[in-house]
């Protein structure tokens, strides 16, 4: 079953304070496919992440202009429910970031805050979150223990399960893998492709070689600019823009 | 001298801790064998920094010894009243306070420091609580920094400021709006705790103004470990779709509850041991309160009130100081109770 859905970006601009970070984005995203943000450090790719579920606006210093479609709704639009879009689109962060709780009260958090109470219906959303982030088999026997306890690349596949417990159409993943090691980061990658089947995916990462791998369709943000937006396989082979060449290349970045 | 064990720990011992107590003792006698090899062998560098070691070794030890000090001083000084046949360890259980007759029963004044104690407990640590997450959480930043340098300065203010605040402000209140009011209203006259005629000081004038004095400590040390819950815990909750205020209440108070906990439990240990403010508005008259309005008598009241005349009377005044000891038990109990409760609510939540 296909069921993620479609993100238009029209002419976004973002400020923190004076500073401008994103310039002039438009671009879309397609439903059920991994999209690739590339870019070095502090070019705005978490920023954009970002304004994706409106995160930004927690930050007192946040401007923007443009507009976000989700499913053809103007998520900035003034009527927007800003939290039932933040249960549409989950998030995971950088850094593994389980709550100080039970795993199954981490996976069965977002689900009661949206007002599912009953106890077998918890059960079995912990159930399926947790083998669609492949975790599972691993930690069944041990669903009380604190999720803070696991190793670091378990911790990310409990946050890939918790962001899948509300069951959002979109998945935004802001270098979800930097900071594991290779052998949890290769087990996350295959677990992306695997996710993808149902769920729109924008993955923000640092490295190239990774974007490749995963994504179907990639994106180059150079000093908050979109320089190039395209087919993973056509970056790849022949970058249009000769920034791109030499960020994947290793020229700059 | 085997100098293996002195520098290359492996990494398992290192970590592990020493349980039991035959381990403890065996790592004890190490360090000290380790210390004096350094002392011997050390040149250079490592000389310096072995003598720099040393001087910050002293001030640590010097104030444990203190404190060793001060517990051998109190039961020193309280062992004839603990000793001797008209007292005993029982007097804590006594209620009978008259050294004419020479009774020693300490148990009215442990009563009065309990109920005082817990009854500003029981007003500080709400408001408190409140007052932190609204601060941590809600505030406007421009505001923040204002809040908690008042706060800070609440902290900083004299008890007696706050006793004699109480004594012209308090005690009248209570005895001319407060205890009309509760006693003429049906809706709050039938309840024992509003019993009794009142003449503004007592138990009730006491526990609030314990309360106030104590607000600054509870809101100062909740709104750090408020503050200490990791931003990316706000975050992850934030985007799955919680409000602010469910993000505070579901994952940012939960995080923080055992800094909260010590909180609580920390100024315990000192509203038990505070003592002027208290002094001026309880009333101070030898009896257990069965009503908010009763007066009651503090540990710390009786011993700044009856130290000067028990002076020279060997049994009274080691009274006061078996008073005294119990306070200081009683806070050591409390700060090691806050510990616990740290490390247990850590280990739960696998934060360590």
């Amino acid at each position: 079953m296909a069921k993620g859905t479609t993100i238009e970006v029209k002419n976004l601009n973002t400020w923190f304070g004076r500073k401008h970070i994103l310039k002039d984005i438009s671009c879309y995203f397609e439903d059920n496919c991994v999209t690739g943000v590339m870019g070095p450090s502090g070019c705005g790719k978490s920023t954009w992440l970002r304004t994706i579920n409106r995160l930004n606006d927690t930050v007192g210093s946040f401007r923007m202009t443009g507009e976000i479609f989700i499913e053809g709704k103007d998520i900035y639009a003034p009527t927007a429910d800003v939290y039932s879009l933040r249960r549409r689109v989950g998030m995971v962060f950088q850094r593994p970031n389980p709550f100080p709780m039970s795993i199954k009260d981490n996976i069965t958090f977002g689900p009661k805050l949206h007002g599912i109470n009953d106890g077998d219906e918890l059960d079995e959303i912990v159930e399926t979150t947790l083998k669609k982030a492949a975790l599972w088999d691993e930690v069944k026997d041990n669903l009380e223990q604190p999720g803070t306890t696991l190793s670091g690349g378990q911790q990310q596949r409990l946050c890939i399960a918790r962001a899948l417990s509300v069951d959002p159409p979109v998945l935004l993943m802001d270098e979800p893998v930097s900071s594991l090691d290779p052998l949890s980061a290769s087990k996350i990658e295959d677990l992306i492709v695997e996710l993808k089947k149902d769920y729109t995916i924008i993955l923000v990462t640092h490295n190239v070689q990774q974007a490749f791998r995963v994504s179907d369709r990639a994106a180059f943000l150079y000093l908050g600019e979109l320089v190039e937006f395209d087919k993973t396989a056509k970056i790849a082979e022949a970058p249009s823009d000769p920034r791109t060449e030499a960020f994947i290349t290793g020229r700059i970045g | 001298m085997d100098r293996t064990n002195c520098n290359d720990k492996s990494p398992d011992e290192a970590v592990r801790r020493p349980n039991r107590l035959r381990d403890r003792i065996h790592s004890l006698k190490n360090s000290i064998r380790c210390f004096i090899h350094e002392a011997r062998t050390a040149r250079g560098g490592a000389r310096v920094d072995f003598l720099g070691r040393l001087g910050l070794f002293i001030p640590a030890v010097v104030s444990i010894g203190i404190i060793i000090l001060v517990l051998t001083f109190l039961w020193y000084e309280s062992t004839p009243i603990l000793t001797s046949p008209e007292g005993g360890p029982g007097i804590i259980f006594e209620t009978t306070w008259d050294p004419n007759r020479d009774m020693y029963g300490i148990a009215v004044f442990i009563a009065g420091s309990f109920m005082c104690t817990f009854l500003a407990i029981g007003i500080a640590v709400p408001l408190g609580i409140g007052a932190a997450i609204f601060l941590s959480e809600f505030c406007p930043h421009t505001l923040q920094s204002v809040i908690r340098t008042i706060v800070e300065m609440m902290a900083a203010i004299p008890s007696i400021v706050y006793g004699l605040w109480a004594y012209v402000v308090l005690v009248p209140f209570i005895k001319y709006e407060f205890a009309p009011a509760v006693q003429s209203n049906p809706l709050t006259a039938w309840m024992p705790w509003f019993g009794g005629s009142s003449n503004g000081l007592g138990l009730l004038a006491g526990g609030v103004i314990l309360a106030i004095m104590l607000l600054p400590t509870v809101v100062a040390v909740s709104d750090d470990a408020l503050r200490s819950v990791p931003k990316s815990y706000r975050e992850a909750s934030l985007a799955l779709g919680a409000t602010t205020s469910e993000t505070a209440r579901s994952v940012v108070l939960s995080a923080a509850i055992p800094g909260i906990g010590a909180a609580v439990i920390l100024s315990l240990g000192r509203a038990v041991g505070e003592t002027m403010a208290v002094l001026m508005v309880t009333g101070n008259s030898l009896q257990i309160a069965y009503s908010l309005f009763d007066p009651v008598y503090v540990m710390t009241s009786i011993i700044t009130n009856q130290l000067g005349y028990a002076y020279t009377f060997d049994l009274w005044r080691s009274a006061l100081f078996a008073v005294a000891l119990v306070l200081m038990l009683m806070s050591i109990l409390f700060t090691g109770a806050a510990k616990l409760i740290v490390k247990w609510g850590m280990k739960t939540r696998g934060m360590e």
